[in-house]
Order: structure tokens, then C-alpha cells, then sequence
């Protein structure tokens, strides 16, 4: 492994924690969509500032496009807040307008100038170890792992010292307020590091993949745990792998290491949505196959309960006979029956007749009387 | 310390807990509240009543300064909103919140606390065993440990009560602590209450079964929009202003006036339930 690809791959490590962690909070607070508008609608800050300072190269223009982030977030809560339209259609109607009113602006005053958010925000991580930061003529390293850096520890930071607020106001928002914590100010606090996160992020990496790691890494981890502490933990620890893994993917398939990032993460999310214990698509399936034989078991004891004791009894209450009354399989029959064997609801002789225990005729009674 | 300073705010047991003059509050044009006078008598258990849309939890929230009013003024204790409601412990409706949300039964009990630790400083041990007490006095210290998501409704309303409890405040606001709550939920509230009247503490409770309100509560007011009658439950709480109040359709009102109704043969006023009285 190369020095370069060693730096690439802690680079993007660094992004993908920084990026992890507040998404951890945008997806608790159902604001996942936010990423994806600030992506859009930071190009009109962009522009703005260019206009200004006339240097595509300025950080005037990095400064305004997180400002533009935080303004998208103004405009979507101001626009929610007239409770006309709910906060997705606020998002949806916010970040087209913002990002048209840029585009607009490009084609009528800046048609000779290369301007869009790629221009300014390089979002290429394999050429991130060229920009290097240096001082006194010493290398100190990527400029981008300074600047990322940096985020992740503000980010860190900022969850860490106000992790109780961030909780209470995303939990309960009136009992934030009436406690005295602000939510409005705790909400325009996060959106901002948020803002900085984001605009920062796509320097690095681009906007998909920063996108992709504010919500899929959290997103798996939601479906892992009931605790936000250990949410946080494992979407940083997800954010990671994906990062480490994509870019292994890319080395060996010689593709946008951006890309097979953003893949990795939704491998990922993927992967836990089958897999997780409790509330993944698999767990669900066998829950619901155990509850299908158990409820199955007990109509069977009702059905032997109401023909105990008949004249027709020992035609009716027996295994043979389930798949053509009940409308089994004879697969299905024998397993619930066996099933219904082992709860101890019936006993089952050598010539597939079925005998309700005690037990069995106690809960088909309980049953029948709800 | 803390406790001196509880009796200090609670005073003594004349005047209102809370007074409420001329509220006024529109959402748009529409008012919600129109010119509303309250007072709220220290140390007793007072239930707010009226029909759906009568601004029964908007009242709660203006005490609470989560919304604000057109006009009118507020005193928790003869102090501001701002400050008053450092004085008020909020019970809201169950639904009010997201219980998907990943936490535990001891945490959201904790969250009461937070309010006297301000900003940044995180809950130690002390505000744990606080919790973890509050939780007893509603029979839930059991669950300490449970993810919200797993309890039952009645659980949630119980986990709500102790996290207000923990707040140890003199006033309890609560937005219908008893909907749709099981007979043990309902009986754990109703001991709770008796040991915050018994402590001298003030309960307003926002309450929509009119039988049981003179068996829980000391005062009444009847709501809506305006204030149809406020005041001790045997004076207040009678066929005449309950007629107002609903509009003529009054649900239990044989059970809470116990005599039949006058068989006027006079059919419901046909208003909606809603509209502010004419």
C-alpha cells in the first residue's frame, strides 16, 4: 500500500465519521431528506459569494455555501411553520427554488465562467492527497484530513457537550421548551454544524457520498440497537467499514472510490435490514412463521374439542382428516400437530388420532369464550 | 436547599397557583381562546373540561409558554411565563411524542431532571435515584431498563407521570393523563394525585370523563373557547353549565347530575361540537 493510499483511506474514515454522527440525529429527527436539499442548494451561496469576490479559488465561497445551508434549513422550518404544507413538501419546494435561482444566475451573468458546485466543492477523494497543507515549507499533511479533521472533532464536540439537549428536543419538543432549552436554538446549532459538515464533505468526497454516509450507516444502526448511545457508536463504526471497505472494492474493480463507497454503505444498511435480531425482515419472517403454527395449533384444538365426544369424533379428530377440513397441507397439518404435541395441547396415536390433553381442552375453552 | 425553596415559591396557601386574565389566543383569525379568566387555587386538584376543539390543551400550553397568546396575561406562583414555569411540571398527551424513539423507561424519567441541571451538565447518580423514585411512586421501577417502544399505553402514561414527578415542581399541568389508560394505570394516578394534594401541591389536569370528575377533582372549570364556569366541583359542576358548555349534547350528564334528565323532548342543538357558543 502507498503513503497516497493511506492517506486516502484515513481521509475518508475521517469524513465518514464526521458525517455519521449527525446524521445519527437527522434520521431520529426524520430530517434525512435536509442532506440531499443542502446538497443542492448551497450551488446559490456559491454563486453569490463568486459574484463578490470573483476568484473561483476563494474560501469566501466555501463560507457562503455552509451559510446557504443553514438558510435552507430557515426557509424549510419557516415554511412548515405556516402549517400550509408538511416538512417534506417544505424541503421539496425549498431546495428546487434555491438551487434554479442559481442556475439562473449562472446562465445570465456567468455563461463564460466554469460554475458549478463540482468546480468549487472538487468532491474527488483520489485527488485529495495533491492539495497539501504546508507551513514554513514543512508538509503537514492533506489539506482536506486538516480540514475534515477539524469537523469531526467540532462534531464530536458539539454532540458530546450538548447530547442531553439534542435528546430531549429531538424526543420531546415541548417539554424542551418548557424546561427552558430553547429548541429553536438547539435545532439552528445542529443544523449549522450540519451545514459546515456537509459543505466541508463534499469538498472531499461529493455530495452523493456524503448523502449516503449521513443516512445509511445511522439508519442501520437504528435497526441494531434501542440505545443512542450505542446508535452513535455503531453508525460511526459502520460510516468506517463502508469507507474501508469501498475502497478496497475500488482498488481491486479500478472504479470511483466515491462510488463503491456509497455502495459499501448500502450493502450495509442491506445487510442489517435481513439480518438484524429483532426488527430485520428475516427475524420478522420466522416470528410470523412461529405464530402462524402456534395460532394454527390452537384452532385445532377447538376443532377437537367441538367434535369430542360426537358419534363423528373418531372420523373428525385425526390427522388425516385436517387437510381436507381445515384446509392444510398435509406438510402443514403435521407440523402443527407436532407443534401442538410438544405445548402439550394433544396427544397423537400410532393410528393418527388426535386426543385433546387437559391442558389443550383448557385453552381451546379460553378461546372459544373470548 | 431545594426543598426550602419549594415552600418558599409555594407561599402561603392563599392566592392562585396559577391566574389567567383576558387570554386571548388565535391560531390565524380563528380564536382558540377568547378572553379567558382563570384562577387556579393553590394546593387542590383542578380539572379542565369542555368538547373537542374548546382549547382545553392550548390553555396548558399557554401556561407552558409553547404558544403565544394574542392577548392576555399569565402569572405561575405572581411571576412571567418565563420564569413561572420553572414551577410547572408538564404531564403532555401520550401521543405527543415519537416512542419508536431509541430509550429507555429510566432515561425518559431522567429527562425531568434536566431542567435544574441547565445547559451541558449531564445527570449523575443523584438524578438516576431521583428517577428510579419516581418510578416506584407509579409502580414502574421494574421497567427501568425496558425500551419505551415495549410498554403499554398505560405504562407510557405511567413512565410520563414519574418523569414529572421527578421535575419536583409545586404546579403539575397534565394534558389527559387518564386516556385510554387500563384500571391499574388509572389507580396509580389517582394515588399519586391524592399524595400531591396531600403534599400541597397544585394539579390541573385536563380530563374528558365528566362521571369521575367529582370523585378525583376539588375544582372545575368548564371551557369552551370562553370560560363557562369555573370553581369547587358542588358548585360549578352542574347540569345548567354543562348544557352550556357542550351545547346541549352532554355525554354522561345523568350519571354526573344524578337525576334523570328533563325529559324536555328537546332534540340536541344540532351545533358541532366545536363552535364556540353563540
Amino acid at each position: 500500500m502507498t503513503a497516497m493510499d493511506l492517506e486516502v483511506q484515513i481521509m475518508a474514515v475521517v469524513v465518514a465519521v464526521a458525517c455519521a454522527l449527525p446524521g445519527c440525529f437527522l434520521v431520529l429527527r426524520r430530517m434525512a431528506l435536509l442532506s440531499d436539499a443542502i446538497s443542492h442548494s448551497i450551488l446559490l451561496g456559491i454563486v453569490l459569494a463568486f459574484f463578490w469576490v470573483r476568484d473561483l479559488a476563494s474560501p469566501v465561497l466555501i463560507l457562503a455555501a455552509a451559510v446557504t445551508g443553514v438558510v435552507t434549513v430557515a426557509l424549510v422550518e419557516a415554511l412548515h411553520a405556516t402549517r400550509r404544507v408538511k416538512e417534506d413538501a417544505a424541503i421539496a419546494l425549498v431546495f428546487p427554488a434555491l438551487f434554479s435561482v442559481a442556475v439562473l444566475l449562472i446562465a445570465r451573468h456567468a455563461g463564460d465562467v466554469h460554475l458549478d458546485v463540482d468546480a468549487v466543492l472538487l468532491g474527488e477523494l483520489a485527488f485529495a492527497p495533491l492539495r497539501r497543507f504546508s507551513w514554513n515549507g514543512v508538509d503537514l499533511g492533506p489539506k482536506t484530513l486538516w480540514v475534515m479533521g477539524a469537523i469531526l472533532l467540532l462534531n464530536a464536540a458539539f454532540l458530546g457537550l450538548f447530547y442531553k439537549e439534542l435528546k430531549l428536543s429531538t424526543f420531546d419538543r415541548g417539554l424542551s421548551a418548557a424546561l427552558g432549552f430553547s429548541p429553536a436554538v438547539v435545532q439552528y446549532a445542529f443544523m449549522s454544524t450540519v451545514s459546515v459538515t456537509a459543505v466541508g464533505a463534499f469538498d472531499a468526497v461529493g455530495s452523493i457520498l456524503v448523502v449516503a454516509l449521513m443516512i445509511a450507516p445511522p439508519a442501520a444502526a437504528r435497526l441494531l440497537t434501542h440505545r443512542l448511545p450505542l446508535l452513535l457508536l455503531l453508525s460511526a463504526v459502520f460510516a468506517a467499514a463502508s469507507a474501508l471497505l469501498g475502497f478496497q472494492v475500488a482498488l481491486w474493480l479500478d472504479a470511483s472510490i466515491a462510488g463503491c463507497m456509497a455502495v459499501a454503505t448500502g450493502v450495509l444498511f442491506t445487510g442489517a435490514l435481513l439480518l438484524a435480531p429483532d426488527r430485520g425482515v428475516l427475524a420478522r419472517l420466522v416470528v410470523r412463521r412461529r405464530q402462524r403454527v402456534e395460532f394454527a395449533g390452537l384452532m385445532l384444538s377447538i376443532h377437537l374439542l367441538n367434535h369430542e365426544g360426537t358419534p363423528r369424533a373418531p372420523e373428525e379428530n385425526r390427522l388425516g382428516h385436517l387437510p381436507e377440513h381445515l384446509r392444510w397441507s398435509d406438510d402443514f397439518a403435521l407440523r402443527v400437530a407436532r407443534h401442538a404435541e410438544r405445548e402439550g395441547l394433544l396427544t397423537r396415536s400410532g393410528d393418527g388420532r388426535l386426543d385433546l390433553t387437559p391442558l389443550g381442552r383448557e385453552a381451546a375453552r379460553h378461546l372459544m369464550v373470548r | 436547599m431545594e426543598r426550602a425553596d419549594r415552600g418558599a415559591r409555594r407561599g402561603d396557601a392563599s392566592g392562585a397557583a396559577i391566574e389567567v386574565n383576558d387570554l386571548t389566543v388565535a391560531y390565524r383569525e380563528q380564536p382558540v381562546l377568547w378572553d379567558v379568566d382563570v384562577a387556579f387555587r393553590k394546593g387542590v386538584l383542578t380539572a379542565i373540561v369542555g368538547p373537542n376543539g374548546a382549547g382545553k390543551t392550548t390553555l396548558i400550553q399557554s401556561i407552558l409558554g409553547l404558544v403565544r397568546p394574542a392577548a392576555g396575561r399569565i402569572r405561575i406562583l405572581g411571576q412571567p411565563v418565563r420564569e413561572g414555569r420553572r414551577s410547572v411540571a408538564y404531564v403532555p398527551q401520550r401521543g405527543s411524542v415519537d416512542w419508536d424513539f431509541p430509550t429507555s423507561v429510566l432515561d425518559v424519567v431522567t429527562m425531568g431532571t434536566y431542567g435544574r441541571l441547565g445547559w451541558i451538565r449531564r445527570p449523575g447518580r443523584r438524578e438516576r435515584a431521583a428517577a428510579m423514585e419516581a418510578l416506584g411512586k407509579v409502580g414502574m421501577e421494574a421497567f427501568e431498563g425496558r425500551q419505551i417502544r415495549q410498554l403499554s399505553g398505560g405504562q407510557q402514561q405511567r413512565v410520563f407521570l414519574a418523569r414529572a414527578l421527578v421535575q419536583d415542581a409545586p404546579i403539575y399541568l397534565m394534558d389527559e393523563p387518564f386516556q385510554g389508560v387500563d384500571a391499574r394505570t388509572e389507580a396509580a394516578i389517582v394515588e399519586v394525585l391524592g399524595d400531591l394534594r396531600a403534599r400541597g401541591d397544585t394539579v390541573i389536569a385536563v380530563h374528558h370523563a365528566l362521571q369521575s370528575v367529582p370523585e378525583y377533582f376539588d375544582d372545575v372549570v368548564l371551557l369552551n373557547v370562553r370560560r363557562i364556569a369555573s370553581g369547587p366541583v358542588q358548585e360549578v359542576f352542574t347540569e345548567a353549565n354543562l348544557r352550556t358548555c357542550y351545547g346541549g349534547r352532554v355525554p354522561f350528564l345523568q350519571a354526573v347530575t344524578e337525576r334523570p334528565a328533563p325529559a324536555t323532548g328537546r332534540p340536541a342543538t344540532g351545533r358541532p361540537e366545536d363552535a364556540p357558543p353563540p
